[in-house]
């Protein structure tokens, strides 16, 4: 392993890697990422190491398991260069040829590549792909291209030359000014001016002769959300890089990492990330012989999404219970063991090394006017095309939904996204032409918080919604204060009632008074902004609550009290297999004559509407 | 009052040597403690709070606060159906209530043969895919009633 | 020193202290539940909520842990406050409606009924904290802690057994605010409830009442060092004793 003495000896091992590895350089990349080892990616991996090795390709073909490429509807991907040959929903019967026909032989394997559901064109490479050519990549740049376990990958793509420019040329003040003149803010929701706390952080450390500490916050906590997690699993050395410079700007020794404990995957990638960047005097004493120390500790979290607000996630990391406490005075003055502490999310971290390398005239010229940069959003939910995608501010939510991912799945239409997690809201069609950024959805009373954005079609109940953020949010409650403990199980309470048909007048005030308490008077961000999805859904979907509370039905059908399974006799063949999917024994019918639903017994599971490859089940 | 067995009792020993006797180790002492055993004993915990200098209700308190961590042994199957946005508007209520249903136990509770056990978590992060069951570290996606029952029995065979 | 205003009012105070304390010193009430003097502030009952300006901007503050400073601007009773205070202390009340104390404190902010149903008629405890705080601060003995979290907190021993170890100084019964924690003397036992802790009280050798832990006595008796028949007696007693021998000259 090649200790790297000086930024001379990096830059003479760079040239080595980028040697290694030629434009037209055959590589397989299969995408590791949770999402596609979910569809099970995992068992390629054999399979292609065997057919290659059978072949003689072993050392002839760089094969690399990479991190979250982005289309993880259609996973498990792989793409073959130098072509660019964009394969999806590959099985491990589909290996061989794809080694015999795009790898030996050059030729793409037509019924693997990827087809535009609307106009049935085939799609040959991934940049012919509106998701992917769509995109600007920065904080994801290396996602899908290198292995995140070899950081001989992230060198040859121009890997730690930011950190080595940041050491040995520009002084800690000119760092911090790069990163305020670039406009770069918090990636984790809060959007404040990154610079400016690195600045606040260094003053405050100065000030006192403390030591100081530097946080990733890697406890991407939101349901839906997972860009942080592509981010770690895929590219661990952008994080890491990106701290080292924002220690050196800050005078910070000491730093951490914190996962939450959902993301095994990506905690060991950062665990051997950590490891490697040691070996080669990356990280640790005397980087790159500069004289500057700094080293990472990474550390799990323990399923409490609490531990996503920064005074809460230091508690963790000093071994405690989860729990926030007032932020009136900052913790870039006392944070971490009351010592001056900077707290950044991943995707921050990870948009540190461009600024620096590329300049902050660079970042700032991509976004609006006060949202720099890029953004990841993870689009998941009714769509077409779900998947991670990262694109400058200011793009449209109708360009992300529509144009990017390929509109609402299954013809259905638009109902509601929902961006920003259990703080944000629920956004109607009619707003659908607002630019993401940090002010507009805030503005329409939602926000772009981390990144998150379920799409919603007509079959989702907004009244269900704002009880399904509700629920969330009193199990993750740690339970200090008393607007959030007692009020949020109160709401939820009438929420509950209402999606059983149960509402009663007065309740909707009653939700409203609640979330002006927990607005003012919760002790931290989850309880301050609990109340946002109740009061989103009321503003744009009022007659969806008024449905249920006076008419007690749900017009989008999902309320299980307020609904009914039944089978249409035209379209029921009787096959029989609905009378052995139900679970409570509610339907019976003969052979080959239309069945029946008994709604006595029926517990509106769905299971029956699952089975009936027929379409005869309908539900009201 | 409870006891643990000695192989109980040398593997908490094991996993004791590898932290610096600091408040700041409880989390990931916890964390490996419940990986090994499959949950925290009472006695180990005891240990714990002696080895680390903390006091036993403060152990108690973290033991208890982060739903990473059990007091009662969790089964051989750990089924987690997650209940992220994207999961639950694609039915994965209806998974977990399927789970509920076929092994006749609720939530955060195991089977009395100690095989399976139920947990509802908090968006997994592949959330793409939903609705997303993970069975140990194995990752399902798509899932829904009538495949998760399959699954169950596949696990319930080896 | 620095200096601000409470609702008009002038205050001086020093940069290490929080606006309650402050407010206190100057006679102007601001309500709270979960403050001790004797304890670190902890902010959870959420009544001493004030709107405090600073820099232009305004912000609904805890009194309790909000620090002194230049140029603050604090206003207690605002009609914005006095709608918030009146919803937590519905919502407490609707938490522990068994506590009478509750009650009485809740009608000095004109709070007599709550709208919200309640889980348990019997609970008394609001989670202030304030019991574990003067076991862990001031005890050193932290033989209580919170549990779990949410809605299904709560305040206990650990695995809600008796405690190892309860000093029987009776500080949690003596600081909680609703008189959740109780304090049952009989012969020569002490119990703490809802602890189960039962701890053994040494007895007058006068009059035979209970009045100090035994292993307290034993513990001071090492560390003095010194054999002290006084300790022996109760307060009472002791006083007797004492002014029959000392002052009044008589053995």
């Amino acid at each position: 392993m090649p200790f790297l003495t000086d930024v001379r000896a990096l830059e003479e091992f760079r040239a080595q890697a980028r040697a290694k590895r030629p434009a037209d350089a055959r590589v397989i990349c299969l995408c590791g990422g949770t999402g596609c080892r979910a569809s099970g990616s995992a068992t390629l991996r054999p399979v292609f190491e065997r057919c290659l090795s059978e072949n003689g390709l072993d050392g002839e073909v760089d094969f690399r398991v990479t991190g979250c490429h982005g289309l993880c509807e259609y996973g498990p991907l792989v793409i073959v260069h130098p072509q660019r040959y964009f394969y999806q929903r590959v099985k491990p019967e589909d290996v061989p040829e794809i080694v015999h026909e795009s790898v030996i032989a050059g030729r793409p394997v037509e019924r693997l590549l990827y087809k535009d559901p609307a106009t049935g064109e085939v799609k040959l490479r991934e940049d012919e792909l509106p998701f992917y050519n769509r995109q600007q990549r920065i904080a994801m740049r290396d996602n899908g291209i290198i292995d995140p376990l070899r950081i001989e990958d992230y060198i040859a793509r121009g890997g730690y030359a930011a950190l080595a420019k940041a050491l040995t040329s520009m002084t800690p003040e000119e760092v911090i000014e790069e990163v305020e003149k670039s406009g770069l803010r918090g990636r984790g929701g809060g959007g404040f001016p990154t610079g400016r706390k690195w600045r606040s952080c260094r003053e405050a450390g100065e000030k006192r002769g403390e030591i100081r500490y530097v946080i990733c916050n890697g406890d991407e906590g939101d349901p839906g959300a997972f860009m942080d997690e592509g981010i770690m699993e895929g590219n661990p050395h952008a994080i890491i890089e990106g701290m080292t410079i924002g220690a050196y700007a800050i005078g910070s020794h000491e730093g951490f990492i914190y996962v939450r404990a959902e993301y095994p995957l990506a905690v060991k990638h950062l665990s051997v990330a950590v490891e490697q960047a040691r070996e080669y005097g990356l990280l640790g004493k005397n980087i790159l012989g500069t004289g500057f120390s700094f080293d990472i500790k990474i550390a799990r979290g323990g399923g409490a999404f609490v531990c996503g607000e920064s005074t809460a996630l230091m508690a963790s990391l000093e071994g405690k219970a989860g729990e926030p406490r007032s932020k009136y005075i900052h913790t870039v003055e006392s944070g971490l063991w009351e010592k001056p502490t900077n707290l950044n999310n991943v995707e921050t971290w990870a948009c540190v090394p461009p600024i620096i390398l590329h300049g902050a005239e660079w970042f700032a010229s991509i976004g609006t006017e006060e949202s720099k940069g890029t953004k990841v959003f993870s689009v998941v939910g009714k769509v077409e095309n779900t998947g991670l995608v990262e694109v400058p501010m200011g793009v449209t939510l109708r360009e992300i939904i529509f144009d990017i991912c390929g509109g609402i799945k299954g013809g259905k239409k638009f109902k509601a996204v929902q961006t920003g997690g259990p703080s944000g809201g629920c956004l109607p069609e009619s707003m659908l032409d607002l630019p993401v950024d940090f002010e507009h959805l805030a503005e329409a009373g939602s926000m772009m918080g981390s990144g998150g954005m379920i799409v919603m079609d007509e079959e989702t109940c907004m009244v269900d919604v704002a009880r399904y953020f509700l629920e969330f949010l009193t199990e993750e409650s740690c339970g200090k204060c008393t607007p959030c403990r007692e009020g949020l199980r109160h709401m939820l309470s009438i929420l509950t009632r209402i999606t059983k048909g149960e509402g009663q007048p007065g309740d909707i005030e009653t939700l409203h008074e609640l979330a002006d308490t927990l607005a003012d008077a919760a002790l931290c961000g989850l309880g301050t902004t609990a109340a946002n999805p109740v009061l989103s859904t009321l503003r744009y979907f009022e007659d969806e609550y008024h449905a249920h509370v006076y008419e007690k039905r749900c017009p989008a059908g999902f309320c299980r009290e307020l609904i009914t399974f039944s089978i249409d006799p035209e379209a029921c063949n009787g096959c029989h297999a609905c009378f052995a999917a139900c679970p409570t024994q509610a339907i019976t019918g003969e052979a080959k004559k239309p069945h029946e639903i008994d709604q006595a017994k029926c517990i509106r599971c769905g299971v029956c509407r699952i089975t009936c490859r027929f379409g005869a089940v309908k539900v009201k | 009052m409870s006891v643990i067995t000695s192989e109980t009792a040398e593997a908490i020993e094991q996993i004791l040597k590898q932290y610096p006797p600091d408040p700041s180790a409880l989390i990931a002492v916890l964390q490996d403690i419940q990986r090994d055993l499959r949950y925290l004993p009472k006695e180990g915990l005891r240990r714990v709070a002696e080895y680390l200098g903390v006091p036993l209700s403060q152990v108690y308190r973290v033991a208890t606060f982060y739903t990473a961590f059990s007091l009662v042994p969790r089964g051989k199957h750990v089924i987690k159906v997650c209940m992220g946005t994207a999961c639950h508007l694609k039915g994965a209520a209806m998974v977990a209530e399927a789970v509920e249903r076929i092994l006749g136990i609720g939530p955060d509770q195991t089977t009395d043969d100690l095989l399976f056990t139920l947990e509802t978590v908090h968006c997994l992060g592949a959330c793409a895919l939903a609705p997303v069951v993970v069975i140990d570290t194995d990752y399902h996606a798509h899932m829904d009633t009538a495949k998760i029952a399959r699954l169950i029995d596949k696990y319930a065979k080896e | 020193m620095v200096h601000f205003t409470i609702n008009g009012v002038e205050v001086e105070a020093s940069r290490e202290e929080n606006v309650l304390q402050v407010a206190r010193r100057y006679g102007i009430y601001i309500p709270a539940l979960c403050y001790h003097e004797a304890v670190t502030p902890y902010a959870s009952c959420r009544l001493c909520i004030v709107e405090a300006k600073q820099g232009g901007r305004t912000r609904v503050v805890t009194a309790c842990t909000y620090p002194a400073r230049d140029g603050l601007e604090v206003q207690t009773d605002t009609e914005r406050i006095k709608a918030r205070r009146r919803v937590v202390m519905e919502l407490l009340l609707a938490q522990a409606p068994a506590s009478e104390k509750l009650w009485e404190f809740a009608a000095t902010l004109g709070v007599t009924s709550t709208r919200f149903p309640s889980e348990d008629p019997d609970n008394k405890c609001i989670l202030c904290g304030l019991c574990e705080r003067v076991c862990r601060e001031q005890a050193g003995v932290a033989s209580i802690s919170f549990a779990y979290r949410g809605r299904h907190r709560k305040l206990t021993t650990p695995f809600e057994e008796p405690p190892d170890f309860c000093k029987g100084c009776t500080a949690c019964a003596y600081v909680c605010p609703t008189g959740a924690v109780e304090v049952r003397l009989a012969r020569n036992l002490l119990e703490l409830q809802p602890w189960k802790a039962k701890v053994e009280m040494a007895v007058c050798t006068e009059c035979g009442t209970p009045y100090a832990p035994t292993a307290e006595l034993k513990e001071v008796t090492e560390k003095v060092k010194l054999e002290l028949p006084a300790l022996n007696l109760c307060p009472a007693c002791r006083r007797k004793i004492h002014a029959k021998t000392v002052v009044m000259g008589k053995s």
